[in-house]
């Protein structure tokens, strides 16, 4: 990270010259681990659960356990892609949330075209953040606390503070969460599907590549003639898309939306599995096929925690030292590197 | 807390106002900068208390004036820490787990309903124990295994949240029993709320560690560059622990006065603090990279927002509309901070 940082000293240097030859060893070495890591974790955890209480390891127990983490996934997955570009998105489960309200409205008279519409307002709020980021240049962490307090108000005051359950075309919806294939119902299948369409745009588009280049080095990437300002909007709008197919797997899972109810704690178990998936708080890294284990890693510490004979009310102790232990294992020391 | 990276190397921060004179019109968006925090917010305040008097003339009564110090005094003890803590570029989220786990460990050893021990001075000091421990294992994680702050104290905060919730139990609410003690927030000393003394103490103290001790100016110092205060030889790594320490102190010391303010309780007592506290930071000019703002300015902030969240309330304004208001004004209030220092080459993360 930081050899590429400094072209400049690379080309003065012949020492460096040399180090750089041989650095993709270095470097594959290093990403393995980070590449490895989050499924190790996740399956290491299953091991022990499924040793400590097989009962909790049928089919029934894998489709619970995706099933609460289709929701999460989809939220980190937006979230790893705006981390991947140094910047975070504290709205986006507020989006998530005020998607559900609009979807919950609009699906009683539209049918499917509320999909549609649902999805285009929340790209759209995404977008907006990421205009504002890039045209005003504020820290996207006050900017997004901003739109996530609106957001709230607005849900509130679009829900009428009540919980609106979905009656007519509930079928339509529904069947996401009702669908299953190998016991796993079809949202967390969604988030698969997402995670795998990121990941090769990451990995083999130039877009994709622009956003890592954003996160690894933003003056790197100005001097580099990279679009920064198209590419912080795209990942924000991408951001606030997947935010919307959250809210698919929300309303498909509850039948209902409410600004109170499923879908209004997802902000931090969205971060955490963005984190536990390998992705970095400083930019630059992501890999949004392990953010599917993140998120399953996530959702499946209550249960694990239960399993293993820890109370309900240990829940949230066990959960903040696993996220500290985890990120601690996995995050980048690279030297002479700032943590803020 | 997130543009880490690139700003490693040599510390080559293309961002800042400090860079401005470079482009046209910098003395006039230096000028601009460098007043726009405290006078735009002092006007700000005074326009928000005339409008507010003139709606509802309840408003600048006496018992209100009360009323408003006595909701300051939680939200300015924490802003004193969080600024600490900003000031070096860092970020702390724990602030309401702490306050829950210090809190509840306060009102279970102080005269409560529940339990039958009370061990006077002694209930302070563990309380106060917990959110200096907690602090200080968030500083210690932080700057000895580099793990990004906003992480760490994300899991301390559940960590927090954890100790509070088991020490809640399944029993009954514990509440205080106490009239001393439960009076005591309300209580006038000279007029004013003696919740809001404790505040103003904190406060002095702040200010006097935050510009006139080597701690504080080293604070800013590594918010400003990090490598550069390294290189010159101050102990970053103990500046750092230490600054987690003092927030997380004071995180239990805001959780034992808001229990002491409700009587009673409650895991989730710093509900809602953190979205008070790091908008009143940030409206006060303090910047999330850290390097810049101080003390007073939060302390502007956090009275800005208490007092338009009351004055909204005496108004008629539905509450639900609170986040709303306070997320648009946390907008307006960094582009305003932010426009002047636009720049082609600027990093904003």
């Amino acid at each position: 990270m930081t050899d590429r940082a400094d072209p400049s000293a690379r080309a003065a240097a012949p020492a460096p010259e040399d180090r750089a030859g041989r650095l993709p060893g270095g470097l594959r070495r290093a990403a393995s681990w980070h590449v490895l890591a989050p499924p190790l974790v996740f399956f290491a955890i299953l091991l022990v659960v499924s040793v400590a209480n097989p009962a909790y390891l049928g089919p029934f127990g894998v489709s619970i356990a995706t099933a609460s983490a289709a929701p999460i996934l989809l939220v980190a997955l937006g979230q790893a892609m705006v981390l991947n570009i140094g910047s975070i998105d504290l709205s986006n489960a507020a989006i998530a949330l005020f998607g559900t309200i609009l979807f919950a409205l609009t699906i009683p008279a539209t049918g499917l075209a509320a999909i549609v519409i649902v999805l285009a307002v929340v790209t759209l709020i995404g977008a907006f953040n990421g205009a504002v980021l890039a045209y005003t240049q504020v820290p996207s962490f006050a900017l997004t606390l901003g739109t996530f307090g609106i957001l709230q108000t607005a849900s509130l005051v679009l829900s009428g503070s009540e919980t609106i359950y979905v009656s007519e075309n509930r079928e339509l919806v529904t069947a996401l969460y009702a669908t299953r294939a190998f016991g796993i119902p079809l949202t967390f299948w969604i988030g698969v599907a997402a995670a795998i369409a990121y990941w090769t745009m990451l990995r083999f588009t130039v877009a994709g590549q622009n956003m890592t280049a954003v996160g690894k080095n933003e003056s790197g990437a100005i001097f580099s003639a990279v679009p920064i300002r198209r590419v912080k909007i795209a990942v924000f709008a991408l951001s606030g898309f997947t935010s919307g197919l959250a809210v698919l797997a929300i309303v498909a899972q509850a039948g209902s939306a409410s600004a109170s109810g499923l879908g209004s704690a997802l902000l931090l178990p969205g971060i955490a599995a963005a984190l536990v998936g390998g992705t970095s708080i400083s930019g630059g890294q992501a890999n949004p096929i392990n953010v599917i284990f993140g998120a399953l890693t996530v959702a499946f510490v209550p249960i694990a925690a239960q399993a293993l004979g820890f109370g309900a009310q240990a829940q949230s102790l066990v959960y903040g030292f696993f996220i500290i232990v985890v990120v601690t294992l996995t995050t980048t020391r690279a030297r002479g590197i700032v943590i803020k | 807390m997130a543009d880490a990276a690139q700003s490693g190397g040599g510390g080559t921060r293309a961002a800042g106002p400090r860079t401005a004179p470079r482009h046209g019109g910098a003395p006039f968006a230096r000028l601009f900068g460098a007043t726009t925090g405290p006078v735009g917010l002092i006007s700000a305040l005074v326009v928000l208390i005339l409008v507010f008097s003139v709606l509802n003339p309840r408003f600048a009564s006496v018992e209100n004036l009360q009323n408003v110090l006595f909701q300051v005094s939680v939200p300015l003890i924490l802003v004193v820490g969080a600024t600490l803590v900003i000031q070096m570029g860092s970020i702390d989220l724990s602030v309401e787990g702490i306050m829950g786990a210090a809190g509840m460990a306060w009102i279970l050893l102080s005269p409560n309903t529940r339990l039958a021990i009370d061990l006077g001075v002694w209930a302070w000091a563990v309380g106060l124990g917990v959110g200096l421990g907690l602090g200080l294992l968030t500083g210690l994680i932080y700057a000895k295994l580099k793990v990004p702050s906003f992480v760490v104290s994300l899991g301390t905060w559940y960590v927090g949240l954890g100790i509070a919730i088991l020490l809640y139990g399944n029993s009954s609410l514990p509440s205080l029993t106490s009239d001393a003690l439960e009076r005591w927030p309300t209580a006038l000393t000279l007029g004013l709320p003696n919740s809001f003394w404790l505040a103003v103490a904190v406060l002095a103290a702040g200010v006097l560690i935050s510009n006139h001790t080597r701690f504080g100016r080293g604070l800013m110092a590594i918010g400003n560059n990090e490598p550069i205060a390294r290189g010159s030889g101050m102990p970053v790594d103990l500046y750092k622990v230490a600054a987690f320490a003092i927030a997380g102190l004071l995180c239990g010391l805001a959780g034992i006065l808001a229990t002491m303010q409700l009587g009673s309780g409650s895991t989730d007592i710093g509900f809602g603090q953190l979205f008070i506290v790091i908008p009143a930071a940030v409206i006060g000019g303090t910047a999330l990279s850290g390097g810049e703002g101080g003390m007073m300015r939060s302390t502007l902030g956090v009275f800005l927002l208490i007092i338009l969240n009351n004055g909204l309330v005496l108004a008629g304004v539905d509450p639900d509309y609170q986040s709303g208001v306070f997320g648009l004004l946390l907008l307006v209030a960094i582009i305003a901070v932010a426009w002047p220092g636009r720049d082609r080459l600027k990093v904003a993360k």
